[in-house]
């Protein structure tokens, strides 16, 4: 577990660094026992970071959200490094953006936290649905601990433990400037038990089933927008000419949207799951994500945001490709 | 634009091509209903005089200002029409082509169907046109010299001409000699010329031009350009023989301790070589080489006290510290004229080449009946992998053979092998091998079995003809197996003008062996990006009207590296190739590529998926000021853009277009195209 005082002391120095314009991290939320993303311009502010189990959120998301305002006329753009937290999975977002040229190495400064698991909240819910004030989980061995209300609650690790927590095999971030405490060894391994069941329905099972999930969207595009992944200026969703998809929501519009996502993020995905995560219509996206994914590693042997320095799929060809697909 | 389009339609009959099946008529009237057509006629050829004058005429009269013409494939007429637009003083990018011959009358046979189709591509067409824009075809110089790649017989006629007319050549050559296959033929067919005796001045020639740079034992590592300015790097290998010093005087190859020891790739085998050598006596450049696979010094590191080639060249030349040497020049114009291999007749272990010691393959024949060949020309059994015997005196003659069979079309015509084509050389060759032997041993009985024989070239039928009355017998048939009987080898096959099954016995068999494409061919491809037809020799770009070039601007062919083709044939395509090389040298620029792609600097991230892509390096990232921010945009340097498209297909944020190929262009073609 990650020392919180240690945390926050080097938080302090990196924030103090004159070539650092802002740091990434994690807070306490509002209610119960959320946390949140924190911005810290100033060494006064970093008593409120925290990390801990709740700590879902893959921050990496925010360094290509930030919107670049324009400068005005005489002053020059502010290029210092922003300083990020990351977990092992949401280190892979920072490798496959950088192999993406979003933005350079030394633009950032990557504190990089070992991760031994975060909790899915759904199920924190589900378990303690009434807890509004603040609480507090933490990790203890083999069980998460929950303190709130007064109360002091042990549940075994498996039962709130995220989903994709339990494939993983990145726990210690890929990148990193300063790692906040020791490596930890993989403790999980990915069998994509998952999408080998999805893959052995009928045609028309598959079809039922994500027609009945399609139909739910909303089109909050929530999705995207938290997807690290996702970060055009301009997005093609959004345009009007010409106009890809259409803005009313619909089956045939919300499909061609989802497979338009999925298929923008085939060798690209990193699978930190947020994207379902934040689904407020719980639509299995990581289900289609991970298709993908496991079609590009048994096609093309490639695995995105792993390799540092590797070019990212779409863009490297070789004349022995497979194309056993192509009609 | 100016104000709205004013489209011309043209429905083109191309005789009955189209118009028997789509009816034409229909499909005119439907295309005066579609919107913003103001004219639409239909006529027999669209692009002979009259049928282009319709359209000039009409530009002026109606004030066109789009025009379609639904027609064959625009790889067949597009330049034809373009120009049209252009002498009716349109911009030639104005001109939208709908596919109904190819894609349509020639694949569909029902009437109804097709003329409704028919409707459909041109009804897409009109929508495109709609929207199409003016486009600018810029020029650029063009670099005054020309790359040819392989000294074979082509490629040796193509430098000659180029050079002749004034122009640099670089010669690129593999081997450590020019001269190719040809420089391994005996006589040549039907002429019976010798074939050193035509072949040996043009090397020398090329040798001696002031205007030809010859690059032997080199290789084409890396191309990167297009026409008028190709980038060129050459390895040329380390021969470890210095070549101004090399006097040609060929004591280095007598005193190589293994002289005589390595098979010569020249002589297929059947002669023996030293580590350093000659290929033959006439080589172009006459400087020898060393084989460092096999050289005692170079592979093994120690070759007796010194290496004997050393201590007795006189000139000083070997240099065992010489390295690889890369030159790097530009060239205006490419001529690719790699050849051929022959079929390796161990694909067809029916016949038992490579078990049996006389059965040979014809260029092993070739060597074996050269006057320069290992034998001095005497047609002798072979005694193949036997270690020589001490003194020649006591080695007993070689035994003549009595009689000799050919097998034609082995590894040609023949699906098993996947070769479906005739290799075009062989039945000339075999009847010319026949009659060499008929030549040199009258008593000799000489069988040739066949399935057709094809002589269909200038003086081949005679040729034939004199043959046969020479006492050559052919049998049709196509033989099932070559066995031993004691000391004779028997072919057995099937007489089928008179369905007779048969043993034939005999001495030695020559193996026909068809002309395939070289087994490196992969090389040249790889770096020049050509495609290759079903047989996989290099694909030229349309197989009537544009023989000798290729896909790529600037890049042409000759020789057998396009298909199978005799002597001439390759000298005739040499030339042709050679004098299409000369246009854009001689003009001095070209146009190049209007329809490439633009980069939407605005909305473009930097990812660089593109640049990578680009297979002619064409897309960079240049960093840009946006709104105070510095950052990186795809830029495309449009020279080098061939329109391909597949940034296009890449570009997640769609910041990329390509000209005449825009979102606002294809997606109404798609809506009419799509099912309703
Ligand atoms: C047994 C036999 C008998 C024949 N007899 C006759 C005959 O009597 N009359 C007749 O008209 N035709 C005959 N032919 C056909 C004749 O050989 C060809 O038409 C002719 O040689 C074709 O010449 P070319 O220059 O295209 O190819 P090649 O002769 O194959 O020359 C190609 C050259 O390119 C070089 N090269 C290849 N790749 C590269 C590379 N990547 N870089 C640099 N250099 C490279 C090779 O080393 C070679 O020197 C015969 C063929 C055979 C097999």
């Amino acid at each position: 577990m990650v020392d919180v005082s240690k945390l926050r002391e080097t938080a302090r120095e990196i924030i103090s660094r004159e070539d650092v314009r802002e740091l990434i991290g994690y807070r306490a939320g509002t209610y119960g026992f959320r946390a949140r993303p924190a911005f810290v311009y100033d060494p006064g502010e970093v008593d409120q970071l925290i990390f801990n189990p709740a700590c879902v959120n893959n921050l990496a998301t925010y360094i290509t959200l930030e919107e670049k305002l324009p400068v005005p006329r005489g002053q020059e753009p502010d290029l210092r490094k922003v300083a990020v937290m990351v977990k092992g999975c949401d280190s892979r977002a920072l490798v496959q953006q950088m192999a993406e040229n979003a933005y350079e190495r030394d633009r950032i400064l990557v504190i990089g936290i070992p991760c031994t698991g975060v909790v899915d909240m759904d199920k924190v819910q589900a378990r303690f649905p009434d807890v509004l004030g603040p609480g507090e989980i933490s990790l203890e061995g083999d069980k998460f601990v929950l303190i709130f209300d007064g109360r002091r609650e042990e549940i075994p690790k498996e039962e709130l433990l995220a989903d994709k927590c339990k494939r993983c095999r990145f726990p210690t971030p890929l990148v990193y400037d300063v790692l906040l405490d020791e490596e930890v060894a993989p403790f999980a391994t990915d069998d994509y038990s998952d999408v080998e069941a999805l893959e052995s329905r009928s045609q028309d099972e598959k079809w039922a089933y994500w027609e009945e999930k399609f139909s739910r969207c909303i089109r909050c595009y929530s999705c995207r927008n938290v997807c690290p992944m996702c970060y055009c200026n301009d997005c093609i969703l959004d345009r009007l000419r010409p106009q890809w998809i259409r803005r009313s929501v619909d089956i045939s519009e919300n499909t061609a949207f989802h497979i338009a996502r999925a298929y923008h993020l085939a060798g690209r995905c990193i699978q930190c799951g947020e994207c379902q995560r934040v689904c407020p219509v719980e639509i299995p996206l990581m289900e289609l994500n991970r298709k993908l994914y496991k079609d590009v590693e048994e096609l093309y042997d490639f695995e995105p945001g792993v390799k540092v320095d590797a070019p990212p799929l779409l863009s490297s060809y070789r004349p022995d490709d497979p194309e056993d697909f192509i009609l | 634009m100016n104000g709205k389009p004013k489209i011309g339609v043209y429905v083109c009959h191309c005789g009955t091509n189209i118009a028997g099946t789509v009816n034409v008529e229909e499909v005119r009237d439907f295309a005066a209903s579609l919107p913003d057509v103001v004219v639409a006629r239909n006529y027999s050829y669209m692009c002979s005089d009259p049928g282009q004058a319709l359209i000039t005429e009409d530009i002026k009269n109606y004030g066109l200002n789009r025009v379609v013409v639904a027609s064959c494939s625009p790889r067949m007429h597009e330049p034809t029409f373009r120009k049209t637009l252009e002498s009716g003083g349109l911009n030639p990018f104005y001109l939208e082509m709908a596919n109904i011959r190819e894609q349509c009358s020639w694949v569909h046979e029902d009437p109804i169907a097709a003329t409704e189709k028919a409707k459909r591509l041109l009804e897409a067409a009109v929508v495109k046109a709609r929207n199409l824009e003016a486009l600018e075809q810029k020029e650029v110089d063009v670099e005054p010299s020309c790359l040819i790649i392989g000294g074979g017989i082509a490629g040796i006629q193509a430098a000659l001409d180029i050079a002749d007319a004034g122009f640099k050549v670089y010669l690129v050559e593999k081997s450590p000699t020019i001269g190719g296959h040809m420089a391994q033929l005996d006589k040549t067919f039907p002429t019976l010329d010798c074939s050193a005796c035509i072949l040996t001045p043009k090397m020398v020639d090329v040798a001696n031009h002031p205007n030809i740079e010859l690059m032997t034992y080199s290789q084409v590592e890396e191309i990167t350009g297009y026409i008028g300015n190709f980038n060129v790097k050459v390895r040329k290998k380390a021969r470890f023989v210095d070549m101004d010093k090399c006097t040609g005087c060929g004591d280095c190859a007598e005193a190589c301790r293994l002289a005589g020891r390595i098979p010569n790739e020249f002589d297929e085998g059947i002669g023996m070589r030293g580590a350093i050598y000659l290929p033959f006596p006439q080589a172009v450049p006459a400087k020898y080489t060393i084989d460092k696979e096999n050289c005692l010094f170079l592979a093994k590191g120690k070759c007796g006290e010194t290496p004997k080639c050393q201590e007795v060249c006189q000139a000083g030349a070997i240099n065992f510290e010489q390295q690889d040497e890369i030159v790097e020049f530009k060239v205006g114009t490419i001529i690719v004229a790699t050849g051929y291999d022959v079929f390796d007749a161990r694909k067809k272990p029916e016949y038992g080449y490579g078990i049996y010691d006389n059965v040979l393959t014809a260029l092993e024949f070739e060597r074996l009946v050269n006057a320069s060949g290992p034998t001095g020309g005497k047609i002798v059994m072979l005694e193949r992998g036997k270690k020589k015997k001490k003194k020649e005196e006591e080695a007993e003659a070689p035994k003549v053979p009595k009689s000799i069979t050919f097998i034609q079309c082995v590894g040609s015509r023949d699906k098993s092998v996947g070769n479906e084509y005739c290799s075009r050389v062989c039945c000339m060759y075999t009847a010319k091998l026949a009659h060499l032997v008929k030549d040199k041993i009258p008593d000799c009985e000489v069988t040739i079995f066949y399935m057709d024989v094809r002589a269909f070239g200038k003086g081949f039928e005679e040729f034939y003809d004199r043959v046969r009355r020479e006492g050559v017998r052919y049998i049709r048939g196509n033989p099932s197996e070559i066995f031993r009987r004691g000391d004779k080898l028997v072919v057995k096959a099937e007489d089928t003008l008179t369905a007779t099954p048969l043993e034939h016995e005999t001495d030695m068999v020559v193996l026909s062996v068809g002309l395939v494409p070289r087994s490196d061919n992969r090389e040249i491809i790889d770096i020049l990006k050509l495609s290759q037809s079903s047989d996989l020799f290099y694909l030229e770009a349309h197989p009537k009207l544009r023989p000798v070039d290729t896909a790529s601007d600037g890049i042409f062919l000759a020789g057998v590296c396009q298909g199978p083709k005799d002597i001439p044939d390759a000298v005739a395509q040499a030339k042709g190739a050679a004098s299409a090389a000369m246009i854009p040298m001689a003009k001095g620029k070209v146009k190049v590529e209007a329809q490439t792609s633009v980069v939407n600097e605005e909305t473009c991230r930097g990812c660089g998926f593109c640049v990578e892509l680009c297979p002619f390096t064409a897309i960079e990232l240049v960093e840009v000021n946006r709104q105070g921010w510095p950052v990186k945009v795809a830029r495309v340097n449009e020279a080098l853009c061939k329109g391909c498209g597949a940034c296009v297909a890449a570009c997640l944020s769609g910041s990329i277009q390509q000209r005449s190929f825009k979102d606002n262009q294809l997606l109404p073609q798609i809506k009419v195209l799509g099912v309703k």
